[in-house]
């Protein structure tokens, strides 16, 4: 590196090191600021301090509150004003200046440099030892709606703070100092209603003392419609309306000026106009309270801003039919201005305003008045050229107008039936009598009597009676009404009356509809108007059913009227009414009738019957009653009433439909509902019930067609079985095979020793009249033959038997000891008794015992046959030496006996018919549990017909039909009846 | 008003003595001092947390039983015409700070006021009844109304004349009532005034 830029380098360093020894001497030498003076002002809580002796440009302030050391405020590099050497700032405190006490310290500041503090100037607060006493700030202090406060409370030298309260609000407070608190209240709002200012409320802890505020919150002013006018035609008076209340009042009030001049007041009440005693052309109008000032303004010609004052010394006078107001103006100057006048007239509720014009108005004559009225009266004027506004109104008046001559009273008739009747007339009202009324005369004529006879009646008739001694029989008299009051009578008004009856004259009678307004009537011109051309119509209306005295409203219709509308207060919904029209001559021209409102039917279809035809029922009734309809009837509806209401069959339109027919209805009690309906809905109904019997000849046609197909059917069943016969024996009556004789059959058989199952009972009943194969042997059950023996007389004797024979039976046998009787000798002796029976052995079923399985041991009843023998038809003839010795109880051990039969099977179709239906004490019960303890052992296998034959011979049908017996089923009959027809088709 | 609600009018041999009449509109003045006190609470809720002291805004000579009937006339009387100079001053400075507009509270303030000037006259003619003077001057202590008085300031003070006149409207009516029997006949005023209120 060349040697001489180190010489630079070494040469810029130490400049450096000078400049910076300069700048620190330079440093040293900022001075502190001297003489800092404190300027407080407690209203605005603003402190003003100033100093001198710094040439600084920027200084840095802090403020404390030297009691606890806080720093309130801080701010650097703070350019303050200089003048005459001395500068000046200016610093508002949040807290009132006296809450606690203030010290400023200031420095002198160059960039970074900054001098010492100055010594420290202390603006003292309240809270000074000097100043012992509860004390609190800021005292009436007025702020604006919204805005916060800080309020403090200097509490008593040895006393501490309890509470401190804003209204009722508890506040939290800061310590400012030793004895200061503050607190701050944000958003504060004036009170609801007046404003005696909210008070804020300190209290030291023992509640000896306390200290406190008062605060009021408003608006600055606002103010609108500001405008000047005269009155006078020289001064002016300038008004406003406030936009807002200020809620501001009292020395806090809002304070006014015009054109700088101050506004006079009374009683410290806010003021709303401000006088001038000369027009100015501008005005200008300031408004001032604490919390703020509003300046409007307004300028104009007087003579667009005339406002007359009140019409003076208003007077009246009257006459029946006009009045005349008059006044008076105060100032002179309105006696040639233009003007505008406009008259308010009151009478009774109503309020009615009319306008009068011209220069220098003092007077406005009103017309049209009603005679014998009260009337309240008043005038106000405006300029009539540029008009500003009208003056106020005058003092009213009250007048009455004088009384006049009634009006002619409105007259018409009411004829009934008889050719009686009354004169009538539409009372006057007050606006018609023009007074008082004093009497009615009535003057009725007769073609025969024209001088006629007249009557006064009292001012509050209304009617004349037409009775026989007032007519004289006339038929056509003319009655003439004139009213009286004190001021005179009235035009006379005549109504000529024929007394022939008012349905005399036959008149076309059309329905009218109504509508909201009334009944709107349209007819054709007369084609002989000219005839009555001045005198016009009249139409009547009355309730068309009232008969007698009928009240009857009228309307008087010009000459030439074609079309009217009828409307009355006193239309009643559902009644119904009839109108007519007459000539002014009372010659009834057209008739109408209709309802003003239509009602539903208030009663119920005369006469309602039900009646059946065949399978219908057939509904009647009757025609409403004129007086319940309330409405034209429409039609009707039918119903039918069940549990779940009425449910509508028909709905017949037309008055003329009230037979109705309900069609192939079944059996059973029905209950129609007929209710008729206008437009308005329909009446509550009638009610009338059917019971429907079964039809006669249906039932007959059912019995000979159910006959028919049963005979059919058998006949079917009949001839099928016929052509299948081969078919139906093979399956249910095969071939028994003959029995294979060994010995010679030739010979003549030995009588049959038949022996009861030492189980089943046999009966054996002799039917002589049978034939020798119709005799059947009777299964008894031994449980039956108590009960029969008991019942049956003719049967006793056979049923004695088997009861011994039952008493000495295996159950018998099980007894240990005593003598037994065989059972042999009974069989023997029955066998004896019933020798001369021929017994088909085809027919006997096999007993019990054949069928049970040996597992029954002792108690098997086979094995009593084994000991007592019994009866062996089948058996395949033994040895004859065996068969000689034997009587019957060496039996096979098998059993022995008859053995064919146990192929039978219980559950045959025969067998299953032929089991009776168990009932208790009834026989078949019992042979119904003996047959179930013989399914149990029974083998599946198709059926014996041996079986079959032998339990359709066992049952024979002339038992059946024995009194006293029980009846058999009929499907043994009829089984039976199948079994003969198989035998009998048997090849 | 007070007239009609004591019952004044009517045929004269209906009409009350004095004293009695004096009575009457003490026991009116109670009860309307009484119930104005009662509005003045309502309004200002911080009085209730003032403590009355035993200073009085009213300066007459301590009560004393050496004192004739005509004495302690005299100085209800005075007692009761400091009270009426007390309430026109309350009034004024109130419509001057607060200036609100009229209700109840006004008009029963007006009426207190009203009521005390009758009942000063009332015993002054019971007090000329008895050969005495009929008047006294009044003469207030301006120092018991400070000037300068701040709004928190002003409804203190104001309480305390409220305080005052019940305070004197109560025993107007205990002295007047205690007066001897043969100087205030017995009347049915009670049950009159009763039905009023």
């Amino acid at each position: 590196m060349p040697p001489w830029p180190d010489r630079r380098r070494c040469a810029v360093w130490l400049s450096c090191c000078f400049l910076s020894v300069v700048h620190a001497r330079a440093l040293n030498e900022l001075s502190a600021p001297q003489q800092v003076t404190l300027t407080g002002s407690p209203r605005t809580q603003q402190i003003t301090v100033s100093w001198r002796g710094s040439h600084a440009s920027t200084f840095d302030v802090i403020i404390l509150r030297p009691e606890l050391n806080q720093t309130v405020f801080y701010v650097t590099g703070l350019s303050a004003n200089e003048s005459g050497g001395r500068h000046e700032w200016k610093w508002t405190s949040a807290e009132p200046l006296e809450c606690a006490s203030l010290s400023v310290q200031i420095r002198s500041r160059e960039g970074a440099a900054t001098s010492e503090w100055s010594a420290a100037a202390v603006l003292p607060g309240n809270d000074v030892p000097a100043k012992a006493e509860f004390q609190f700030y800021p005292q009436d202090r007025v702020v604006a709606a919204g805005s916060s406060s800080t309020f403090c409370c200097v509490v008593a030298q040895g006393l501490r703070l309890g509470s401190i309260r804003y209204g009722s609000a508890l506040q939290n407070a800061t310590r400012l100092s030793r004895r200061s608190y503050g607190v701050t209240v944000t958003g504060q709002q004036p009170p609801p209603s007046g404003n005696w200012g909210t008070n804020v409320v300190c209290q030291d802890l023992q509640k000896s003392q306390l200290a406190g505020a008062v605060v009021f919150v408003g608006y600055p002013p606002l103010l609108s419609d500001f405008q000047c006018e005269t009155e006078d035609l020289v001064s002016a008076t300038c008004r406003w309306k406030k936009a807002r209340d200020t809620r501001l009042y009292g020395k806090r009030r809002t304070r006014f000026t015009l054109n700088d001049r101050e506004c006079a007041e009374r009683q410290a009440v806010e003021v709303e106009s401000c006088a001038s005693q000369v027009w100015e052309g501008n005005w200008t109008l300031e408004a001032v309270n604490p919390l703020g000032r509003l300046v409007l303004s307004d300028g104009a010609e007087m003579e667009h801003r005339v406002r007359p004052p009140p019409p003076s010394e208003p007077s009246v006078e009257v006459d029946a039919w006009n009045a005349t107001l008059r006044w008076s103006w105060e100032h002179a100057a309105y006696r040639s201005l233009a003007l505008v006048c406009q008259v308010e007239l009151g009478s009774g509720g109503n309020r009615t305003k009319r306008a009068f014009t011209g220069a220098g108005l003092r007077s406005a004559r009103l017309r049209k008045l009603h005679p014998d009225e009260d009337y309240r009266v008043r005038v106000r004027c405006g300029a009539q050229r540029n008009f500003w506004k009208w003056g106020n109104w005058s003092r009213p008046l009250s007048f009455k107008t004088h009384m006049d001559v009634p009006d002619a009273p409105d007259v018409w008739m009411r004829i009934d039936h008889d050719n009686t009747g009354d004169v009538v007339w539409k009372p006057l009202t007050a606006r018609q009598s023009h007074g008082e009324l004093t009497s009615y005369q009535v003057t009725l004529r007769s073609p025969q009597d024209t001088a006629g006879r007249t009557e006064s009646l009292g001012p509050r008739a209304s009617a004349l009676p037409l009775r026989p001694a007032r007519t004289d029989g006339a038929t056509r008299i003319t009655a003439t009404v004139v009213a009286e009051n004190a001021a005179g009578a009235s035009r006379p008004a005549t109504v000529v009356i024929p007394l022939r009856g008012p349905d005399q004259t036959v008149v076309a009678d059309n329905r009218a509809d109504a509508t909201e307004r009334g009944f709107a009537l349209v007819w054709p011109e007369r084609a002989d108007a000219d005839a009555d051309a001045d005198c016009g119509y009249v139409l009547e209306w009355r309730d068309a059913l009232c008969r007698r005295d009928c009240s009857v409203e009228w309307l008087r219709l010009a000459a030439g009227s074609t079309e009217a509308t009828v409307a009355s207060g006193h239309f009643q919904p559902g009644v119904k009414y009839n109108i007519s029209l007459f000539s002014c001559s009372s010659e009834p021209l057209r008739r109408w009738h209709g309802y003003a409102r239509e009602l539903a039917p208030s009663g119920t279809v005369p006469h309602l019957s039900v009646s059946q035809q065949d399978s219908d029922a057939v509904l009647t009734w009757g025609v409403t009653p004129e007086a319940g309809r309330r409405g034209y009837v429409v039609g009707y509806n039918v119903y039918l009433a069940n549990d779940s209401g009425l449910a509508l069959l028909a709905n017949l339109s037309g008055e003329g439909s009230r037979k109705y027919t309900v069609k192939a209805l079944s059996k059973g009690t029905y209950k129609f509902t007929v209710k008729a309906y206008t437009l308005a809905g329909e009446d509550v109904g009638a009610t009338a019930s059917v019971t429907l019997q079964l039809f006669a000849d249906w039932l007959i046609l059912e019995i000979l067609t159910s006959l028919g197909a049963t005979a059919l059917f058998l006949a079917i069943v009949t001839f099928l079985c016929y052509r299948k016969r081969k078919w139906v024996k093979g399956a249910f009556y095969p071939d028994i095979p003959q029995p294979k004789l060994n010995d010679d059959w030739s010979r003549t058989q030995a009588p049959l020793d038949v022996r009861p199952s030492p189980h089943h009972l046999v009966r054996v009943v002799e039917k002589p009249e049978m034939d020798s194969f119709k005799e059947v042997l009777v299964v008894i059950p031994e449980e039956d033959e108590e009960e029969e023996g008991e019942e049956e007389d003719g049967v006793t004797a056979a049923c004695r038997r088997p009861t011994s024979l039952r008493r000495h039976g295996p159950m018998a046998d099980e007894r240990p000891d005593g003598p037994r009787e065989p059972y042999s000798s009974d069989s023997s002796d029955s066998s004896v008794d019933s020798g001369q029976t021929d017994v088909t052995y085809t027919g006997i079923q096999t007993s019990g015992s054949s069928l049970l399985s040996p597992a029954d041991g002792g108690r098997l009843p086979s094995q009593a046959p084994a000991d007592g023998g019994g009866y062996r038809p089948q058996r395949r003839a033994a040895p004859p030496g065996e068969d000689r010795g034997d009587d019957g109880r060496r039996a096979s051990p098998g059993g022995g006996g008859y053995k064919a039969q146990n192929a039978w099977r219980l559950d045959s179709p025969g067998e299953e018919e032929a089991r009776p239906a168990p009932s208790p004490g009834s026989p078949g019960g019992v042979a119904e549990e003996e047959e179930e303890e013989e399914e149990r052992p029974a083998p599946p296998s198709l059926g014996s017909p041996a079986s079959v034959a032998s339990t359709q011979f066992l049952l024979p049908d002339g038992e059946a039909e024995e009194p006293g017996r029980e009846k058999r089923p009929l499907s043994v009959s009829a089984a039976g009846w199948l079994t003969n027809l198989l035998s009998s088709a048997k090849p | 008003m007070a007239d009609r609600r004591s019952g004044l009018t009517g045929p004269p041999e209906h009409r009350r003595t004095t004293p009695a009449r004096a009575v009457v509109i003490a026991e009116l003045l109670h009860l309307e001092s009484s119930n104005l006190l009662e509005l003045y609470r309502k309004r200002e809720t911080f009085i209730a947390n003032v403590i009355s002291g035993d200073s009085r805004l009213v300066s007459v000579p301590p009560p004393s039983s050496q004192l004739d009937t005509r004495d302690k006339l005299w100085r209800l009387q005075t007692a009761l015409l400091q009270c009426r100079g007390l309430m026109e001053r309350a009034i004024a400075k109130e419509d001057e700070e607060l200036s609100t507009e009229m209700g109840e509270y006004k008009t029963l303030r007006k009426m207190v006021s009203d009521r005390l000037l009758y009942l000063v006259n009332t015993i002054g003619e019971v007090i000329k009844a008895m050969d005495g003077p009929a008047l006294v001057t009044p003469s207030f202590n301006d120092s018991l109304e400070p000037d300068n008085l701040t709004v928190f300031e002003m409804k203190l003070w104001v309480f305390r004349v409220f305080i005052e006149v019940d305070y004197w409207a109560k025993t107007a009516e205990t002295v007047l009532q205690a007066l001897p029997k043969e100087r205030v006949k017995p009347t049915r005023l009670r049950s009159t005034r009763s039905s009023h209120r």
